[in-house]
């Protein structure tokens, strides 16, 4: 029984528990919905959460638990020269996999029976051509071995799954007899809905602080295989950006420096360029313009936000840095030879520039509404101007606020790919020239993980480790700009 | 025109008139918000703005140093004239205007900045200081005046939004004072006080009387009596009754004005 209709049975339980539990409870209270502790849709819902939430807990378990179950059997069948051969047992047991599916899909599409395949004996049917025949392609031909695995692990599956569907169906069955029997009108179903809403909730809010563990985690193995395979002194503290893919291992420098430097570079030439347009447009938009035209503005200004960064890296490539070639280029207009290329840092770093300027804004703006009128009316009432109040008792009260929005803007200008794979340039080189091409640590894992890469060699795995390593700059950067914030706040109240 | 006006006042002390405003509308948006308000007020004197709440007191308090400026869908008209100057004449500058007449408002609203620093801000903004000494010493006269130097003395430099909430507002008039202004407006100033604070902000609004105007927008009656020697009783955005403080309290002319002082609107 495949999983969606035991799914789909199990909702179906929990529909028919929604309508008898609500029926029941309206019953005991004799149709009077005052008698009842709870609302009638309060029984109904605690029928169906106690009829579907075990038994999909149970179903989720399974689907988790059966497959290690088998593999731990099955692996035990194979010899251990077949994993000799093959390298190693994961391989075997893939193939071994392999062939299962491969026949139940025979089955399925009644190219066998399902006697026929369970009786196949390698050495008279060609198994390997069945089973291309139904699309499943094999490396080799099947072994007896593999083979008798093969039947086992389909047998094991099959058994499994029969125990699953009938295990998941009696849950939500006895879940549904249960709350049946619980529905009277003294029973606090409000209550235990409410606690269901809770452990929604609750669960809601863990899966994403769970997935960043699991970043972390896949992260910090990966970087430690890496760092098991190449020096950490020399990946920490090395000048040179040089890996080889020529041959595996040797050869290749990977000091994170260069790249390091490329992300501040550029990330600093893009806030200086960010920093005081979205500033000065915050305190345009927030102090100065008139609600018609920030109405409009507002929102013409957060399109920016809305720009794929790709679309930016092609505003790079294409237009700023041709642009920025004619003016300081060898025979440009200010008769300096500056820049060579049209990818520099000076190229990135504008137009990342530019697409930071709706973040500081946008962040700026809320902050700088947030300072109360009245620190506004007292510096009136004492006959300052506009610009005045601004510069000496907006600002300052504003200031932990905008220091943070661009802290954040400054963890998302170091995190940025797309801009710096178009608009940098490739090469990893430590230069105070604005106008070099350098590279970042953003694109050089785009450039390490990308086309044909190994992934037990340094040169793969050092992607992690750049990955690590910017995210804890970024993480820390986040930390400190929310330590600010918090530590600095004026509480008005 | 000068003359008859006040005869028509009938006012029962002479006194020089501070601030006089003739015929004074305010529309909020399609809201009529002040109708038709004559008051001449008088320097050197307290005057309580009295009414129920959304009366339009505070409302014509902002007109006299033209705060309502600063709101976009608000509209003044007719005349305001400070010491016989027409305060919204186009060549009037607001910002002048505002340092000449200071407010103080509801809620003490010290900046973020240092206690000696809020109160050197306006004199620093019109340079009303040579050099640091002359600072500090407006600095220190502005906070004596503000009956608050002795509690801060020895911490100018601590944040002005660490003081309690009555030194907060002392804080303020001594802001408000520091830049040497004629007339003092204050906008319900005790309101977020305690009784303590409140005495001691009523003793010090008793004691800046003697060099400048000070108008007064209060809730508490209480208050209008202690402090003020003129009384104006608004009400639905109109001039009810302006006369001495012990008139309106003892033999208001209007019934509404009696109704109001004896509790029965409110």
């Amino acid at each position: 029984m495949s999983n969606l209709l035991l799914i789909a049975i199990v909702i179906v339980l929990g529909a028919v528990g929604y309508v008898l539990g609500r029926k029941r409870a309206l019953n005991t209270a004799g149709g009077n919905i005052r008698d009842l502790h709870s609302l009638p849709v309060y029984y109904g819902a605690n029928t169906a959460m106690t009829a579907v939430v075990p038994a999909m807990g149970l179903l989720l378990v399974w689907l988790l638990v059966q497959p290690m179950v088998v593999n731990n059997a099955v692996s035990g069948m194979i010899s251990d020269a077949t994993i000799a051969e093959a390298g190693s047992r994961d391989l075997v047991m893939s193939d071994v996999r392999r062939v299962a599916d491969g026949l139940d899909l025979a089955v399925a599409n009644g190219a066998m029976s399902g006697a026929e395949a369970s009786n196949l004996d390698p050495s008279t049917s060609d198994v390997r051509g069945i089973l291309a025949a139904v699309g499943v392609a094999l490396g080799s031909d099947v072994s007896s071995e593999t083979l008798d695995a093969a039947q086992r692990y389909r047998g094991m599956s099959g058994t499994g799954s029969i125990w699953k569907a009938v295990v998941v169906i009696a849950a939500s069955v006895a879940g549904l007899g249960i709350a049946y029997m619980q529905s009277h009108k003294d029973f606090r179903a409000r209550n235990i809905v409410e606690r269901g809403v809770l452990a929604l909730l609750i669960f809601a809010a863990s899966i994403a602080i769970l997935t960043t563990l699991g970043i972390i985690l896949s992260l910090v193995f990966s970087t430690v295989e890496f760092f098991r395979l190449y020096a950490a002194s020399d990946f920490f503290f090395g000048l040179r950006w040089n890996p080889s893919f020529s041959g595996r291992g040797g050869g290749s420098e990977l000091g994170i420096l260069p790249l390091l430097w490329g992300t501040l570079y550029i990330s600093f030439v893009a806030l200086i360029v960010a920093v005081p347009l979205g500033l000065f447009a915050a305190i345009y938009l927030s102090e100065y313009a008139s609600n018609r035209f920030r109405s409009i503005a507002k929102p013409l200004l957060e399109v920016l936000a809305g720009i794929p960064t790709i679309v930016y890296g092609l505003f790079a490539l294409l237009t700023v840095g041709p642009l920025l070639v004619d003016v300081f280029g060898s025979g440009g207009l200010l008769g300096v030879d500056w820049m060579a290329g049209g990818t520099a840092v000076m190229t990135a770093g504008l137009v990342m520039g530019i697409m930071l300027i709706p973040f500081v804004s946008s962040l700026s703006d809320d902050i700088i509404n947030a300072v109360p009128q009245s620190m506004r009316d007292g510096s009136y009432g004492l006959g300052a101007t506009k610009s005045e109040t601004v510069r000496q008792v907006i600002l300052p009260a504003a200031l932990p606020g905008i220091v943070g929005a661009i802290l954040l803007a400054a963890s998302r200008a170091i995190g940025e790919t797309m801009i710096v794979v178009l608009g940098a340039g490739a090469a990893a080189r430590l230069s105070m020239n604005p106008f070099d091409a350098m590279t970042t640590v953003t694109a050089k894992i785009v450039s390490q993980l990308t086309g044909d890469s190994d992934f037990a060699s340094p040169e793969a795995l050092v992607a992690f480790a750049l990955g690590i390593s910017l995210f804890i700059i970024t993480l820390g950067l986040n930390v400190f700009a929310l330590y600010i914030v918090r530590k600095y706040r004026e509480q008005y109240d | 025109m000068e003359d008859h006006y006040r005869m028509d006042r009938t006012m029962s002390t002479a006194q020089d008139t501070k601030i006089s405003a003739r015929n004074v509308q305010v529309h909020y948006a399609d809201n009529h918000a002040i109708k038709d308000v004559n008051v001449e007020i008088g320097d050197k004197t307290v005057t309580a703005f009295i009414g129920p709440s959304g009366c339009g007191k505070s409302t014509f308090l902002r007109c006299l140093n033209r705060m309502n400026d600063t709101i976009d869908i608000c509209r003044v008209g007719g005349d305001i004239l400070i010491d016989g100057e027409d305060i919204y004449d186009p060549k009037v500058d607001p910002v002048q205007l505002r340092a000449k007449v200071g407010m103080v408002f509801q809620k003490p609203n010290p900046f973020p900045k240092s206690i000696y620093d809020n109160v050197a801000y306006g004199p620093k903004i019109h340079g009303l200081a040579a050099n640091k000494a002359e600072l500090d010493q407006i600095v220190e006269r502005a906070l004596r005046r503000g009956a608050i130097w002795d509690e801060v003395k020895d911490r100018l430099h601590a944040p002005g939004t660490g003081l309690s909430g009555g030194q907060q507002q002392r804080l303020c008039i001594a802001r408000a004072v520091a830049t040497e202004p004629e007339v003092l407006l204050m906008d319900e100033p005790c309101s977020a006080l305690d009784p303590i604070a409140t005495a001691q902000v009523e003793e010090l609004i008793d004691e800046l009387r003697q060099n400048y105007a000070v108008v007064i927008v209060t809730h508490s009656m209480q208050q209008a009596a202690r402090v003020s020697q003129k009384t104006a009783f608004f009400h639905l955005g109109n001039l009810v009754e302006y006369d001495d403080t012990d008139q309106i309290f003892t033999n208001p002319k209007d019934p509404r004005t009696e109704s109001y002082i004896s509790g029965r609107i409110g």
